[in-house]
């Protein structure tokens, strides 16, 4: 009776050894199948056809990609007026050591947990979420995007809340970029898959991170710099009213210029450089000083904003009748976009709002689904004259 | 004969004492005492004349460049003169200055829906009603000006985000007509006889204004004696709350009017608009010698503190010094004109503001 009961037993073990095998195989064949078929639906989803709020494509990868000089032995021992001496500002990203990333899931991005960390409430800010969220609708990504209002430290709380969650993913704009590092090495000790994107880190950061993706505002003022060059005649003096101390606008967009002229056009020659902030009566009256110092000498502005900081440069060259200046700047708000149909800005720089958002979420959807990821992603580049100024109407913030 | 005239020496000599300390001003404070802040202003204009004798700067004399410094620092005037009461009350400053600037600039752009006139009206009235809400709270309920005008300031940000949802808007979008919006945009940029501009013209009616206010009338009196002593001013039968509450309504009416002259400045309705200028109207107060203790000083002393910071930005930028250095120099001058005018006071037994 006994060894009747151990067979019993036996047996019963064994058929409900072999049942959960069974169903372990099946729920796994259900599972690789439902993998497969997110995937599959995920790859399947087409956002170049998204547009963003001033008509152009939301996203347009593959158009910016520009050579990667090697880098020199020590870029800061040559001069800022050579173009290699911007190199580790101009290149983060391209040779960074990746550390510890993990391995795409390759299960698709539809369904996924995206927390998307900004620098601070702005009207661009706002764009910029609404291209993101444009993307995150077209995968079904469950998008979260938080903004610290420009406290570091709160911003540090978000990144440990973040990581609480475990999202699929976080995005982060990192509010300064020597601190980035620390971030950036916090979220991908717990795990978390991270892409930055937007401002420039710290090269450190861009080891600990899947890609950064953003601007390429060198490169976006070095063209800027070639066209404004030839309406010069590649001659006079110019000056430069120069973006907040310390980022890294405030570098590419006069020394992205003063270096790339150093070569196209030596025959210009850099009056003064000056940041007076991004108010139109201190950009004013630095432009009128300037004019009282420098007279018929100066002859073209460039501005690191085509906003408050174009506006005081109008103003003051209004009230000096001199309408000869040339003046080019960086993005493409309304103001600016109005004073380049009025014909007064030369050229500005397009920098989409929406599409650095959307680029973000684009990049973290390709690495969910298994995609070539390059460690820099560049938004699209192009100059904005009077020529098709109409076309990025009406304005995205 | 001899012994009498030493104990006489001796009996003189702590009166003497008295007086050598009393002379013992250096020429700067007298300077500065003598001339007032105007006199710091003429050293100005003499050094940027010396340079450019010399061939050191350009055009520094020229009636343009006068008139670019008077041009750039006239937004900066309009604000400082009307905090300048607060600061006048022994209330320091009003913080809420810059979002009052961005919430009626603002809220003129949406209106122009309504025309031009609606707009301006009830913008004002808007910006005006933020310094009622400081009026009450810092003069009847006592609450600390710099806490409250800061936690108000956070208030009112916070509201222009929600209702424009973190958005700018453009006055010739938002306007009902082109004229509306010609109008709007001509509040910075209209010029009288071609050269001066409208702004200029508003800081010198505010001036006069402010002055006669503060020093022709009750109310300036009574501000006076509540700035230098508030709790005689109360013995003496002073309504201290309505004075101190007076002094933040007029405030407000500055950053109003500023608000709608920087708005139309950006061609922009936004919250970041006059940002920064609580500080920079309160560097202007206390260099032109209006005491942060209250109850000393004048409008036409802070419209010289405006003037000075215009004539040392003027010239550091015709001298071709760069961004940092200027940032450092104007920290040294603010701290050596402060420092001095403090020293002086304390020698002079006035008082230790």
């Amino acid at each position: 009776m006994k060894k009747l009961v151990k067979l019993l037993f036996v047996g019963l073990m064994l058929l409900t050894a072999a049942g959960l095998v069974f169903a372990g195989g099946e729920a796994e064949e259900a599972a690789s199948g439902a993998v497969e078929g997110n995937l599959e639906a995920s790859l399947a989803i087409d956002v170049s056809v998204l547009t963003a709020a001033d008509g152009q494509p939301l996203i347009k990868l593959g158009g910016q990609t520009r050579p990667v000089p090697e880098r020199p032995a020590d870029p800061s021992a040559l001069p800022e007026t050579d173009p290699l001496h911007w190199w580790d500002m101009e290149f983060a990203g391209w040779n960074s050591v990746k550390t510890n990333i993990p391995e795409s899931p390759k299960d698709g991005a539809i369904g996924k947990r995206i927390v998307m960390i900004v620098h601070g409430d702005h009207p661009w800010t706002t764009a910029c979420s609404n291209g993101a969220q444009k993307v995150a609708d077209a995968y079904d990504i469950d998008l979260k995007i938080m903004s610290p209002n420009w406290d570091l430290a709160v911003q540090n709380q978000m990144i440990d809340q973040a990581i609480n969650e475990r999202p699929d993913m976080i995005l982060l704009i990192p509010l300064d970029a020597k601190t980035a590092p620390q971030q950036a090495r916090k979220i991908n000790r717990a795990g978390v898959p991270l892409i930055l994107f937007n401002t420039l880190p710290s090269a450190e950061a861009m080891d600990y991170a899947i890609a950064w993706t953003g601007p390429d505002d060198f490169g976006q003022f070095r063209i800027l710099s070639r066209l404004w060059a030839d309406a010069l005649g590649k001659e006079g003096g110019v000056a430069y009213v120069q973006h907040a101390p310390g980022g890294s606008p405030y570098f590419a967009r006069c020394f992205g210029p003063i270096s790339e002229l150093s070569e196209y056009a030596p025959e210009i020659t850099v009056l003064d450089k000056q940041a007076p902030g991004f108010e139109a009566d201190k950009t004013m009256q630095l432009v009128s000083d300037w004019l009282t110092r420098f007279g018929d000498e100066l002859k073209g502005i460039c501005a690191a904003d085509d906003s408050a900081q174009a506006l005081g440069i109008f103003e003051a060259l209004s009230k000096a009748g001199r309408e000869d200046v040339i003046v080019v700047a960086a993005g493409n708000s309304k103001v600016g976009m109005d004073l380049v149909k009025d014909g007064k800005l030369y050229a500005i720089t397009y920098q989409t709002a929406e599409g650095d958002g959307a680029l973000a979420v684009k990049t973290a959807a390709d690495w969910f689904n298994g995609l070539e990821i390059e460690p820099v992603r560049y938004l699209p580049q192009h100059m904005i004259t009077v020529e098709d100024v109409e076309d990025f109407y009406p304005p995205q913030w | 004969m001899t012994e009498q005239k030493t104990q006489h020496e001796h009996i003189v000599q702590p009166e003497m004492q008295l007086d050598a300390r009393a002379v013992k001003l250096n020429i700067f404070s007298k300077f500065l005492h003598t001339l007032g802040i105007y006199g710091i202003a003429g050293l100005f204009v003499i050094f940027g004349i010396v340079l450019q004798v010399f061939g050191v700067i350009n055009g520094f004399l020229s009636v343009q460049n006068m008139l670019n410094i008077v041009d750039a620092v006239a937004l900066l005037g309009i604000v400082a003169v009307g905090m300048a009461f607060v600061t006048y009350s022994g209330h320091y400053a009003d913080l809420s200055a810059p979002t009052t600037m961005a919430l009626t600039g603002i809220v003129c752009v949406q209106m122009l829906r309504y025309g031009f006139l609606p707009a301006i009206l009830i913008s004002l009235a808007v910006g005006i009603s933020v310094g009622l809400l400081n009026a009450v709270a810092i003069g009847k309920f006592k609450a600390n000006p710099i806490i409250w005008t800061l936690a108000v300031s956070y208030v009112t940000l916070g509201v222009i985000r929600l209702v424009w949802v973190n958005k700018q808007i453009y006055p010739d979008v938002m306007a009902s007509s082109q004229r509306a919006s010609d109008l709007f945009d001509a509040i910075y940029r209209l010029r009288f006889f071609g050269k001066i501009a409208l702004p200029v013209i508003i800081l010198i009616i505010l001036i006069i204004i402010y002055t006669l206010l503060m020093t022709r009338t009750q109310f300036g009196a009574q501000l006076k004696i509540t700035g230098a002593a508030r709790k005689a001013a109360k013995f003496s039968g002073i309504n201290v709350e309505r004075i101190i509450g007076a002094a933040f309504l007029v405030s407000a009416v500055s950053a109003a009017i500023g608000g709608l002259v920087v708005t139309s400045l950006s061609r922009v309705g936004a919250w970041y608009n006059g940002a920064g200028y609580d500080f920079r109207a309160v560097t202007a107060i206390v260099i032109g010698g209006m005491t942060l203790a209250g109850g000393r000083g004048s409008i036409i002393g802070v419209v010289g503190g405006v003037l000075i910071i215009g004539l040392m930005n003027n010239i550091m930028t015709l001298l071709g010094i760069g961004t940092f250095s200027q940032d450092m120099i104007r920290g040294a001058i603010f701290i050596i004109v402060v420092g001095v005018s403090a020293k002086s006071l304390r020698s002079l037994g006035r008082d230790d503001a």
